[in-house]
């Protein structure tokens, strides 16, 4: 084929690929006109995930007649005029490509009225040409509808996503704007049914209700509350933190804004992170809502063609200020740690002897050792006599990293219980020497291989509720969770959309019956939002695994010793007995020989 | 404080209010203490966690009055070894010490100053509600068991109980099943009261009412807070748990398609086998229901397989009216729901496999059963 100039509605096409990806950027672009224009209302309807219609609506200034056909040229926008602006962009738009590119690859109808005139222009454009230009009465504002997105473009169109993932994009997006502009009242519409709606109250906790709930709403302190007078030249952080009682298994919950523009920036979400660092478990993340102000001089944002991504001239200075922040407001929204709350409940005197202390007396704790546990005790002490050697180089440079795990043969040998260690290990003989078992992580193993064996024969039984338990869950988990109530159902939950964010769940895995179900819901949700859309067999391992975890015993609790035979027992049946289903030992292994050594009895 | 008594009061008064007492983890100190107390010529032992709190008096010869608190381990340890003799307590003030001498004994234990113990509530004014001993013993018995035991749902660790006319009720629910059971107070209540005791309480209070004959007296005090158990020579008193109750009413059917009634023990034995099968397949049981025919009567299998371990079924006759069905359970729940009934024949009402079914005992109207089924995949 001869090289030739591309054609000009095919290098629309291909521009318009950058900045349109999918439907939810349609949905930006327009939002952020919306909001560039000044609008405080604006409504989002969209029809199967935005792929066959999006309308934004808002009561912005509108665009003048004159200039309304221009606003669909290339590199035609109001939002600036020379270079030098370009270093100080105020405004979410101004690369005058959104409504070309938008136009290059659909249907559009735009429909305004600047509030100066007296009345409104309608266009209609398919595939970037102008087709339809007429006056028409409206009151101020504009409506931009899309149709038949991708038409044009096959190939984008055959890699767009199901019609529920395309709707959980708009949802993220719409919920960001939303967080990011508490004065503006959005609502969002899919298929003619409200899905989210914030109120434009200007109060950043109302749209966080909105957003996450009530519950979550109310485990959320202010960032930067204190700091709200600081000039406008140097950095300012405000927004909202998670308190470390509401957490997420992924960073997806921290949502960054800069210069009220939504941002992805893997650095600046891991100094939200690392403000958590020993308040929050590793591999769990907070939940945080993030507004860094910067000089517009100071961050460029012309980096990205969807601006998702930003560049800081001093990103450091914006990344402590970020971290000082957050943790500031955390140290101060955390309360000292309460007085147990039976303490609190009784309204009889008990005097000024009451001391807040956190020691957690529903922690089930034998009142004296038991004979199963006594042996443990002289366990433990060789254990640690055998870590000091170790600590004070009597050992010859091993380190305890080094330390073998259990023999590779895939049985276990038969293992002689002793006793608990730490409430959280078993320490058992075996023929060669001394094995610990994390209790947590074996009976993980157990139950995990428990549940695979059942699961290989069809469907997981499950236990029907009472009475549906009602869960709610954060607007963009909806639609993920709506996609996978198949699978879910498999596992053994029978759950069904209640209607807006909510759920009712009618049947448990029959594992799961001493359980917290929302809480344990939340936490699959999490689950299968990390990473990408995997496999079904990934996404039900995933499930099957958190079932697992929150149903194992945990360490900190005292075993009888019949408890710890049974497990142990259980264990040794094990497929793979040495790990547990997230890969981590379920044993640690000292040798005989090893002891020998330590002593002194062997070279 | 200067008194004698025997051994085995003392010992029998420190069993009774041992449950009471707070783990030794506990913040407060003065809560793994034992108070020991003259009140009116007797030794009253009392002990409280602040969410339960129970009191027992003992008879005593009182030469001195006075009280003192004393570690509840050491001093329960040191009385159980007595001789079964008499008992001689004597409270040094100045040392807060509190001497134990019995025969060859002599022991002197440090204690904690009486003040600083948590006044529990103490029976003063009249009697909300007065029941018959056995009455709220089969209550206990029947109910109880139903409620949640893990902390994550509080207001299923409770026992609803509704007082209203001559009628007490109560229901524990652990979201999966419901047991519930109404019977006759002493004389009617004076206004409509209810109230979520904490099912832990009542375990309690079944466990200490001992053979007593005379009538419970049940106390709700003034702001609502707790509840008081006062029996004779026993007092137990629980924090309430301040939260609503799901209503229960619209979820019990009103009607059934299959109406089966068996032999309780039976039922219960076949249920038991099914048990030891069914505890490697998540304690999943199938049970079959078919009715007669002419020369053939119904009859109720229970059914368990688990791969490891093999199979088991277990049939027994039974009258059925109805439709043929089959329902998967919890095991665990059915041996605990038949094991409350206590009258020979029970009924077990259906409608479909995916419906709560309905356990009730024959002749007895005042207790009731729901339990939720599970669906079981099909092989």
């Amino acid at each position: 084929m001869a090289i030739q100039i591309l054609p000009d509605d095919l290098v629309a096409c291909i521009a318009a690929g950058e900045v349109v990806e999918r439907p939810a950027s349609v949905v930006k672009e327009l939002v952020e006109n919306a909001i560039d224009a000044g609008a405080t209302d604006i409504r989002i309807e969209c029809a199967e995930g935005g792929k066959r219609l999006i309308r934004v609506t808002d009561n912005g200034s509108g665009i003048p007649s004159a200039e309304a056909p221009l606003a669909f040229a290339h590199h035609a926008t109001s939002k600036l005029a020379r270079a030098e602006d370009l270093a100080e962009i105020r405004t979410l738009g101004f690369r005058g490509e959104a409504l070309a590119s938008i136009a290059a690859v659909s249907q559009v109808t735009c429909a305004t009225r600047h509030a100066d005139e007296t009345s409104g222009t309608l266009l209609r454009f398919d595939g970037g040409r102008l087709i339809g230009q007429e006056r028409i009465g409206r009151a101020p504002g504009t409506t931009m509808t899309v149709e038949h997105l991708f038409a044009r473009m096959p190939a984008r169109l055959k890699f767009l996503k199901s019609t529920q993932t395309e709707r959980g994009h708009i949802d993220g997006m719409v919920t960001r704007y939303a967080l990011a502009y508490p004065h503006i009242r959005f609502t969002l519409v899919h298929d003619g049914r409200v899905s989210f709606q914030s109120l434009g109250t200007g109060n950043l906790r109302d749209v966080l209700v909105d957003v996450y709930g009530a519950d979550a709403a109310a485990q959320m302190v202010e960032v930067g509350a204190a700091a709200s007078d600081v000039p406008e030249s140097s950095i300012r952080v405000y927004g909202y933190a998670s308190l470390p009682t509401l957490d997420h298994a992924n960073r997806s919950k921290i949502t960054l804004f800069v210069n009220g523009r939504p941002v992805q920036d893997a650095k600046l979400s891991y100094a939200v992170a690392q403000a958590y660092h020993t308040l929050l478990m590793a591999g769990r993340y907070p939940v945080a809502v993030i507004m860094v102000r910067v000089p517009p001089a100071e961050v460029d944002v012309n980096v990205h063609p969807a601006k998702a991504e930003v560049r800081f001239r001093d990103a450091d200075a914006v990344f402590g200020a970020v971290q000082r922040a957050v943790r500031r407001a955390l140290l101060e929204g955390m309360t000292p740690p309460e007085a147990p709350t039976i303490l609190s409940k009784w309204p009889a005197d008990h005097r000024e002897a009451v001391a807040p202390a956190a020691g957690d007396e529903r922690l089930p704790r034998d009142a004296q050792p038991t004979a199963a546990t006594q042996p443990s005790l002289s366990g433990s002490e060789a254990w640690a006599r055998v870590g000091i050697a170790k600590q004070t180089g009597a050992l010859g440079g091993q380190t305890a990293a080094a330390l073998p795990t259990a023999p590779a043969t895939r049985n276990l040998p038969a293992l002689r219980i002793l006793g608990q260690l730490a409430e959280s290990y078993i320490l058992a003989e075996g023929p060669e020497g001394l094995y610990l078992i994390d209790q947590h992580a074996a009976h993980e193993r157990v139950l995990w291989e428990r549940l695979l064996a059942q699961h290989e024969l069809g469907a997981l039984p499950s236990q029907h509720l009472l009475d549906p338990a009602p869960v709610t869950l954060p607007a963009e988990s909806v639609h993920l969770l709506e996609e996978q109530l198949d699978m879910l159902r498999d596992l053994g939950f029978e759950i069904e959309p209640f209607g807006g964010n909510t759920f009712l769940v009618r049947a448990v895995p029959a594992l799961m019956i001493q359980d917290d179900i929302a809480a344990a819901l939340r936490e699959i949700v999490a689950d299968l939002e990390m990473g990408d859309a995997a496999l079904r067999r990934d996404l039900e391992a995933r499930v099957l695994r958190r079932v697992c975890k929150r149903m194992a015993i945990k360490a900190g609790r005292v075993l009888s010793f019949a408890e710890m035979q049974a497990l142990v027992r259980d264990l040794e049946a094990c497929e793979s007995p040495r790990t547990c289903p997230h890969g981590r030992p379920t044993m640690v292994y000292l040798g005989l020989k090893q002891i020998e050594r330590e002593f002194g009895r062997l070279g | 404080m200067r008194l004698s008594c025997l051994q085995e009061n003392l010992a029998r008064g420190l069993s009774i209010v041992s449950r009471a007492v707070a783990p030794r983890t506990a913040t407060l100190p003065v809560l793994t203490h034992i108070l020991l107390a003259t009140d009116h010529g007797r030794l009253k032992i009392a002990a409280t966690n602040l969410e339960l709190g129970i009191s027992c008096w003992v008879g005593a010869k009182v030469e001195d009055e006075g009280a003192i608190t004393v570690p509840a381990r050491t001093f329960t340890d040191l009385v159980a070894l007595l001789p079964a003799d008499r008992v001689d307590l004597e409270l040094n003030i100045r040392t807060q010490t509190l001497r134990v001498r019995s025969g060859r004994t002599d022991a002197n234990i440090k204690g904690i100053d009486a003040q600083e113990f948590p006044i529990i509530p103490t029976f003063q004014d009249a009697a909300t509600a007065r029941i018959d001993p056995t009455v709220l013993k089969k209550m206990i018995t029947q109910v109880v068991f139903a409620a949640a035991t893990d902390e994550s749902r509080p207001t299923l660790t409770g026992v609803l109980t509704k007082l209203e006319g001559d009628t007490i009720t109560m229901a524990a629910t652990d979201g999966f099943r419901l047991s519930v059971r109404s019977d006759r107070l002493k004389e009617p209540v004076s206004e409509p009261r209810t109230i979520l005791i904490p099912a832990k309480a009542l375990v309690e209070v079944g466990r200490v009412m001992g053979d007593q004959e005379e009538p419970v007296a049940i106390g709700i005090t003034p702001s609502h807070g707790q509840v008081l158990f006062h029996m004779k020579d026993v007092d137990v008193v629980a924090q309430l748990i301040d939260q609503k109750f799901p209503d229960y009413e619209p979820i019990i059917p009103k009607r059934h398609d299959t109406r089966t009634i068996v032999n309780t023990a039976e039922m219960l034995k076949a249920c038991r086998q099914a048990s030891i099968f069914a505890r490697d397949s998540l304690d999943t049981v199938r049970v079959l229901v078919k009715p007669g025919e002419e020369l053939e009567p119904g009859k109720v299998t229970v059914v368990a397989r688990a791969d490891e371990t093999g199979d088991n079924q277990s049939e027994l006759e039974a009258t059925v009216v109805g439709n043929e069905i089959e329902i998967g359970f919890n095991v665990k729940y059915l041996i605990e729901a038949f094991s409350a009934v206590d009258t020979p024949q029970a009924a077990i009402e259906t409608t479909q496999p995916r419906s709560p079914a309905v356990i009730r005992a024959l002749g007895d109207d005042h207790f009731f059963h729901l339990v939720m089924p599970m669906h079981l995949p099909k092989g």
